[in-house]
């Protein structure tokens, strides 16, 4: 580091002016020094230099972005996409400071696991005068009904911790939260390392970091070991509010990496005390259930009876010890902020020992001292009231009025409020794309601790945790939630001499030998994953469709020609049009050859990508998204990558004005279904649930084709040569044609090559030949010997198919009964079609009702 | 007193249940001044599944499931009960409301087991919440200094005298607000209203469920399924203990009052609960029968 003293250092100019902070820097000490745990990897970035780093940047953003990693709730709604920004930068903690960190995190999981054991059995800490009553039984993740017998299993009730802390401006860390039900990040935390590794593989590969994938090992041998009758494989299933959640990334991504089925309420049914999940092939029972549902939803018998997420009878078959659930029900009253304040004299109570990590400063507005100090200084503080959870009230950026309301509720129900000290955190570094230098940021970070598999079964007061050795690091003011941060990073945990890489992070951690995707595939999924099959479909043929017509339009505008095929193709599209729209003369003032017909097809037609239109592509796609994200497990990351490219589409669809660019966007986006089918055939395994993609997918296909063929052949204003062209051209058939027939086109050779040619995937007989053998390969819920309905419906249709005379057809042009003849014959394939849709789903998927309340209480929401 | 208790709750489904989750809480507790005997709880169709548990209450639970196609439910339960006077009767406490609001306030380090225990009560429920408008309309009987046993009593003249008994009126959720404004309820909105107001002036109070016996009109028999489920309230006296009061009947329970079992409010002891899939629209008959026995018809 020795330099001529007026030559500036690649590292003095990525520093530029990050050094000057008066508070606790992770990265320089007082002396304006880089510590030593950082110096290695503070080389490796200074060798890379500020252009690698900005290239390597926007490497892992691509990474993230392809892979979908988003955590925001709304994203089904084009406009709201936002994954969130990674920096390359890592938040760094030395091997000694973590080893006290870790003590204290491991600590602080067994004071709570003694806590919760203590609040939902004896209750001593309440009698003793510990905890006022007030204080637990007014938040709403006190379970009363938790609170019942003892539980007939002993297991740990707090398997797994997340533990939100800062360094304060001092140097010295604060527990500011604990998310104890179903702690969010683990997944975020192991999808940005991975990510990063792959972006800045020479600054990974060798770096002393301490892995993190022998965690998520441990929590699978861990839940695998709840299981009361010890199967050899048990059940384990992830169990998620769906889609719309705003963790459902995660839910997925940890499904996937752990090997568990990712469920939904609807897919869990409790019957003779079990909890069993509805598959194709009837009822599985469920050993463990790690929940990402919030306690007061997860059962609408015992629970909140308005709750359409949880499963009814869940509490009683946990509190049988039939299922163990992780964490138990119960759990979230650890989440109180409150509690903070009695921390230090639990500790002692429960463990015997001094609380090692500080919270926060924390006053429960409950006791009057306290009150009276928060009511004095109230700008110093952050309240929360427990009867609305998420709220912050912060005085100092309250309106008056408001600020009235808050302290006479203050003083009406002083135990409701908590109040949190403000505090100002340690600064760390971090990459500025933009002016490519180091940044000072003030960032929280969240630690998971897991029960020790080991010590599963042995008494509450033997059992330890441990911590997994990294995290999740997000910049914002100390302490300010995950959820609202919009930039995250990974957490080094330095050890001692560099780690043995593992390479196979993201590889799962089952047992080799699971029926996954077999007759065990919940009903729900092969549900969504047929309707993906026939939105994404119906997608493709509209947008061929829309393409042509388009196409069309520049033509006959350039053309001027008096007939057009415009009025067949939007009746194709199902576009309202009347004709007397069309037949006012030309607009005065609009220049020469742009026709009133012109404009009021182009609009017509453009308001296909409009998003408020019920049929438009649009909405369209927004039902391909929402099945395709309650499958996200079942589809591969390029399948998914081939999904976000469409998503980035439709972005900016909705806006689409001129013909050009629409014909544009349906051109990639025809690409970018053909890929997305294309590798659902290249990796989905071929068992059940690709079979109902595919049976969706050409369910409607034929129907498409079919409706299309009628209006070509037989319903058209304007049959002939140019429509029949349209035709083949959706379908994508039209080089085909002038290779096979190298004529002019004919009907009876467009009828040879899209209904009766079964080596043309674009042809009916096609299609009902990979129809019947897929569905011949559905499990049949019954032994029954004779053909179920769906297989007499493809039969049906092919043997229509069959059975046709061709001569009847040959003269379609000319002859009445020629076209009577087709008309029946297509009317004759479409009748068993539109069936087969509903006889797939009577069969196969699940239909679940909603439950209903005996008797219907709302809780009155008055406060 | 001893009573033969017989209380039949029956469904009757518009289309069938195919699978139904229960919870009744319909099993009389023992107490030092009531003794449950030859209890007996029959369902029919026979549950699949049937656990008994004690809630966080101290009320006794069954869980119950049905998985076969049923299009109606009928669950009964009977009992032998015995009931001695309350402790309440020969009962005097001479404590002002202001310092039972204080005792309950008190630090929890300083404070005895009953009073921490008792605190609970104070506090808002999912059916109860605390309102300054349910401690004014009390105020004129907790004047300052006022012994707490004769201001409680006082109120629950008060709402005995001032509303009107109901059934057309309410639902199971009728917000306090309404019951206030028409003065109107049944037994259950009352013992709700009586709570409410106990609770908002810092006064620990439950809810019970119960039975009560009724007498027919004069010189008529009383006729079988007569009686109804009834409700009404506990305040926590510090240093003595729970004192039971009926704002229906405007009067204190004596040993014709049957007790099933207590909670914050209603939502703790809804008599029978249940989700289900499938039934349709459903018809609810309830029918009880509080017969007293005399000592001589009680031995044959």
């Amino acid at each position: 580091m020795q330099q001529a003293a007026n030559a500036v250092t690649p590292l003095q100019a990525l520093l530029g002016d990050y050094p000057g902070h008066a508070g606790h820097d992770e990265l320089l000490d007082a002396d304006r020094q880089p510590r030593a745990h950082w110096q290695g990897l503070l080389d490796d970035i200074a060798a890379l230099g500020a252009d690698t780093l900005v290239a390597r940047s926007e490497e892992a953003q691509n990474l993230l972005h392809e892979n979908g990693v988003t955590f925001n709730p709304y994203e089904d709604d084009p406009g709201q996409l936002r994954s969130w920004q990674l920096d390359c930068v890592p938040w760094v903690i030395s091997t000694e400071e973590w080893e006290l960190l870790e003590a204290g995190l491991k600590q602080r999981s067994r004071l709570l696991e003694h806590l919760l054991d203590d609040l939902y059995g004896a209750r001593r800490v309440i009698q003793e005068g510990l905890l006022p009553a007030e204080l637990i039984f007014t938040h709403p993740g006190f379970l009363f009904s938790a609170a019942d017998d003892p539980p007939q299993v002993d297991r740990p009730l707090l398997i797994f911790h997340g533990t939100d802390v800062i360094r304060d401006e001092q140097g010295g860390w604060q527990v500011v939260g604990d998310w104890t039900q179903s702690p969010a990040g683990v997944g975020y935390a192991l999808e940005n390392r991975i990510t990063l590794a792959r972006a800045l593989p020479s600054i990974y590969r060798d770096a002393p970091i301490k892995r993190l994938a022998g965690f998520l090992q441990a929590q699978h041998r861990c839940l695998a070991s709840l299981a009361k009758t010890q199967r050899e494989q048990p059940n384990i299933v992830l169990l998620s509010p769906g889609p719309g959640s705003p963790g459902y990334f995660e839910h997925a991504w940890l499904a996937n990496y752990m090997n568990f089925s990712l469920v939904e309420g609807d897919d869990l049914v409790v019957r003779d005390g079990q909890v069993s999940m509805r598959t194709l092939g009837g009822l599985t029972q469920v050993d463990v259930i790690l929940r990402q549902i919030n306690d007061p939803w997860c059962d609408p018998l015992e629970l909140r009876p308005d709750s359409l997420l949880g499963v009814p009878g869940l509490m009683q078959a946990a509190r049988c010890g039939n299922v163990h659930i992780a964490n138990a029900l119960g759990a979230g009253i650890l989440e109180h902020p409150g509690l903070a304040a009695f921390l230090p004299d639990l500790c002692r109570a429960l463990l015997g020992e001094e609380l090692l990590l500080p919270c926060r400063e924390t006053l429960w507005c409950g006791s009057a001292d306290a009150l009276a100090r928060v009511e004095s200084e109230l700008d110093a503080w952050i309240l929360r009231d427990v009867s609305r959870p998420g709220k912050v009230y912060r005085a100092d950026q309250m309106g008056l009025d408001s600020l009235r309301d808050l302290r006479a509720s203050l003083q009406h129900h002083p135990y409701l409020f908590t109040a949190q000290r403000q505090i100002a955190g340690s600064v760390t570094p971090g990459f500025n794309t933009q002016t490519r230098k180091l940044e000072r940021q003030t960032t929280t970070l969240r630690f998971f601790s897991l029960v020790e598999p080991d010590d599963l079964l042995k008494p509450v007061v033997e059992r330890n945790y441990r911590v997994m050795p990294g995290g999740l690091a997000w910049l914002g003011e100390a302490g300010a939630p995950l959820m609202k941060s919009r930039l995250v990073k990974d957490v080094w945990v330095l050890a001692p001499v560099p780690q043995p890489h593992i390479s196979l992070l993201r590889q799962a951690l089952g047992p080799i030998v699971v029926t996954r995707d077999g007759k065990d595939l919940p009903c729900r999924v092969a549900e969504s994953l047929f309707w993906l099959g026939r939105y994404g479909e119906r997608l493709d043929s509209r947008g061929r469709l829309l393409r042509e017509s388009l196409a069309r339009l520049l033509q006959d505008d350039r053309q001027e020609s008096g007939s057009t095929l415009l009025p067949d193709l939007l009746r194709a599209l199902e576009i309202p049009l009347d004709p007397e729209d069309l037949k006012v003369a030309d607009v005065a003032g609009v220049p020469g050859r742009v026709s009133r017909e012109y404009l009021v097809t182009r609009d017509r037609l453009l308001q296909m990508f409009a998003d408020d239109l019920p049929d438009g592509l649009p909405a369209l796609f927004g039902h391909f998204v929402r099945n395709s994200r309650a499958v996200r497990d079942h589809l591969g990351d390029d399948t998914w990558r081939a999904i976000n490219s469409l998503r980035q589409q439709f972005n900016s669809i909705s806006r689409t004005r001129g013909v050009v660019v629409g014909q544009r966007h349906l051109e990639a986006m025809v690409l970018d279904l053909a890929a997305f089918f294309g590798l659902c055939n290249e990796t989905m395994p071929h068992h059940y649930g690709w079979r109902f993609l595919d049976i969706g997918r050409f369910i409607e296909r034929t129907l498409g084709s079919l409706e299309l063929l009628k209006l070509a052949l037989l319903t058209a204003e304007e049959p002939g040569i140019p429509l029949w062209e349209v035709v083949l051209a959706t379908t994508d058939n039209l080089t085909v044609y002038r290779r096979r027939y190298r004529s002019q086109l004919h009907p009876l050779a467009i009828l040879d090559l899209l209904l009766f040619d079964e080596t043309n995937p674009r042809s009916i007989g096609y299609m009902l030949k990979r129809l019947g053998q897929q569905i011949a390969k559905l499990p049949s819920p019954g032994s029954s010997p004779y053909r179920n309905t769906e297989q007499r419906l493809v039969i049906q249709a092919t043997s229509t198919l069959h059975l046709v005379d061709i001569a009847v057809l040959a003269d379609i042009e000319g002859s009445e009964t020629a076209r009577e003849a087709l008309a029946q014959l297509l009317d004759q394939l479409i009748e068993p079609m539109s069936e087969l849709s509903n006889a797939i789903s009577h069969s196969h998927f699940s239909h679940v009702e909603a439950p209903r309340q005996l008797v219907s209480m709302h809780y009155s929401g008055q406060n | 007193m001893k009573y033969q208790l017989r209380h039949t709750t029956h469904y009757e489904y518009s289309g069938s249940v195919t699978l139904s989750h229960n919870e009744a809480r319909i099993l009389p507790r023992s107490l030092p001044w009531q003794d449950c005997n030859n209890t007996r709880l029959v369902i029919s169709p026979t549950p699949d599944r049937l656990r008994e548990r004690t809630d966080f209450f101290g009320n006794r639970v069954v869980y119950f499931s049905i998985e076969s196609l049923h299009d109606s439910l009928d669950v009964t339960v009977s009992s032998d009960i015995v009931t001695r006077p309350r402790l309440a009767s020969d009962f005097f406490s001479s404590i002002a409301w202001e310092s039972a609001v204080g005792e309950l306030q008190q630090d929890p380090r300083m404070t005895n087991r009953d009073c921490l225990e008792a605190r609970l009560y104070v506090l808002s429920s999912p059916f109860i919440h605390q309102q300054g408008w349910l401690a004014d309309y009390a105020l004129d009987c907790f004047t300052p200094g006022r012994n707490l046993v004769d201001a409680v009593l006082q109120l629950n003249s008060k709402i005995f005298n001032e509303f009107i008994y109901d059934p057309e009126f309410t639902t199971v959720a009728t917000p306090l607000a309404d019951v206030l404004s028409s003065k109107r309820g049944v037994c259950q909105d009352f013992a709700h209203l009586i709570i409410g107001c106990l609770r908002s002036l810092g006064l620990a109070a439950r809810y019970i469920s119960g039975y009560m016996e009724t007498s027919p009109p004069p010189g008529e028999v009383k006729l079988l399924g007569a009686d109804a489920t009834h409700a009404w309230a506990a305040v926590f006296i510090p240093g003595w203990g729970w004192l039971e009061i009926d704002p229906t009947n405007g009067c204190v329970p004596d040993e014709r009052y049957i007790v099933l079992g207590w909670g914050r409010d209603f939502a703790d002891v809804t008599p029978l609960k249940g989700v289900m899939t499938g039934g349709g629209d459903h018809v609810l008959s309830v029918a009880v029968d509080v017969i007293p026995l005399r000592e001589e018809a009680s031995l044959l």
